[in-house]
């Protein structure tokens, strides 16, 4: 049976790696949870936050969730680097084109922590667009009509070559975690099983190939 | 008898497939919350982008296009080809749209502006899908304008600047105005091309449509309120452009003959 996968855009390039076989389907954690509460069809729901997930446990529309990898936050610039960004002050300076994800996007909230944390929330000024989902702003930024944006760094590992990653400082990481979830009203028996696939050694292995971070 | 019925059937599942969707949008927003969202911020936010951009993208399309679809309305080799040519925006997918409009005028494009993600990103967006359906109503408008009424215009001592807007364009004004109308409406509702090209930023690229789009991602009762007034915009353009031109191509048509 194929299952039917709706998973956060960060996850595009390593959920086919661990399984090709499903169908699925990827955007942003907060527009997958809204079609699900329209009644989508689904199995699982692989969210970019567990906040999400949650909130649909609590209307019992998915099975408990369980946090199955990790993440980290990453400034990006294209190769070119047009504003000469070297680091998040830079990115106050008028005139940079910020992109960054709306919120409610689990990395566009992720975003905003990150800025509090550095006491940089100012230079949301120069946000010129908030995207959907964490693919729209890496591909604004690799286009290089963008001069910067925020992404995870398993994001910027998929166009190497396009971007340059400037990294931040650890006090500013907020904690990403990822949670899953089976779907209630799905193939639920077969949905359990992919997701223990999904913790186990060998889909963690692909995981933490593509950059992401061990479970615990 | 039968195929009455069948016929009857179709009809009636025609029309409730293409109205149910617009009244079931009503049918989940009270009026009162409706009115209550004029006061959401977003919305208002989005209100004002949406009717900015739209006057100033009719405002290029009917500046521009107008003199175009003059030209084009006259016998020319290679007409067909332009003509073909100005049409194709309105059958390319609006995600191409976005993608031709980078390539163009990107910051890596061919003409190497900073245009995306600005106000007028947005404009020239709406432009661009909007603007064909404009012109090919005007072409079409302007190639009805009897030429016999022209000549007689010119015989009777009127230069080509006075005939033409004393004699040839009251005379085109219906189908001009219908042109307007539906391009506006379409200007109204444009996402793709926009989406892509202006981004997403409220109060400076966010317009109705993108605001449904992002509600819809947060709550979605917000998206079905934005939805219901913009359904209530887009009905109120469809009856200006049926009652208008009635009227006024009555008249003309009675100028016309005298």
């Amino acid at each position: 049976m194929i299952l039917t996968i709706l998973a956060a855009a960060s996850l595009t390039n390593v959920f086919p790696a661990i399984d090709r076989r499903e169908r699925y389907s990827f955007g942003g954690s907060n527009a997958l949870a809204a079609q699900i509460r329209q009644g989508a069809p689904a199995d699982v729901f692989a969210s970019a936050n567990t906040a999400l997930p949650q909130q649909l446990y609590r209307a019992r529309l998915v099975e408990k969730p369980v946090v199955f990898t990790h993440n980290a936050l990453t400034l990006i610039v294209p190769k070119s680097n047009p504003a000469h960004i070297r680091s998040v002050a830079d990115l106050r300076r008028k005139g940079v084109k910020l992109v960054v994800a709306a919120p409610g996007v689990p990395v566009g909230d992720y975003t905003r922590t990150v800025l509090r944390r550095l006491h940089r929330t100012g230079v949301l000024r120069n946000v010129v667009s908030e995207e959907n989902d964490v693919r729209d702003v890496l591909a604004k930024v690799a286009l290089g009509e963008a001069d910067a944006g925020f992404v995870y760094r398993t994001d910027a590992r998929t166009v190497r070559g396009k971007v340059r990653t400037l990294s931040l400082p650890r006090r500013a990481q907020p904690r990403v975690a990822y949670a899953v979830a089976v779907v209630r009203g799905g193939h639920a028996a077969a949905a359990r099983r992919w997701m223990q696939r999904l913790l186990g050694k060998a889909a963690q292995a692909k995981l933490r190939a593509a950059g992401f971070l061990p479970r615990r | 008898m039968i195929r009455r019925l069948l016929v009857f059937g179709a009809t009636a599942t025609a029309l409730a497939f293409l109205v149910l969707p617009v009244v079931a949008i009503f049918a989940r927003v009270p009026p009162g919350r409706l009115f209550a969202q004029l006061g959401n911020g977003a919305v208002v936010d989005a209100i004002r982008v949406s009717a900015e951009t739209s006057a100033a993208a009719q405002a290029l399309v009917l500046v521009l296009g107008t003199p175009a679809a003059v030209v084009l309305a006259r016998r020319f080799p290679g007409r067909g080809l332009l003509v073909g040519l100005v049409e194709l925006p309105l059958v390319l997918p609006p995600a191409v749209a976005g993608i031709g409009l980078f390539a163009a005028f990107g910051r890596f494009g061919l003409l190497h502006t900073s245009i995306p993600f600005t106000r007028l990103a947005v404009v020239l967006a709406v432009a661009f899908v909007s603007g064909p359906l404009y012109v090919r109503a005007a072409i079409a408008a302007f190639e009805g304008v009897d030429p016999n009424v022209v000549a007689a215009s010119r015989t009777l001592g009127a230069g080509p600047t006075r005939t033409f807007f004393r004699v040839v364009l009251p005379l085109a004004r219906p189908g001009l105005a219908a042109g307007a109308a539906l391009a506006l409406a379409r200007g109204l509702g444009e996402f793709g091309a926009t989406i892509m090209f202006a981004g997403s930023l409220r109060g400076v690229t966010e317009t109705l449509p993108l605001a449904v789009y992002s509600e819809f991602n947060v709550d979605f009762d917000t998206a079905l309120a934005i939805s219901a007034l913009l359904v209530a915009l887009s009905a109120a353009l469809l009856l200006a452009l049926k009652w208008r031109p009635s009227l006024s191509t009555s008249r003309f048509r009675f100028a016309a003959s005298s």
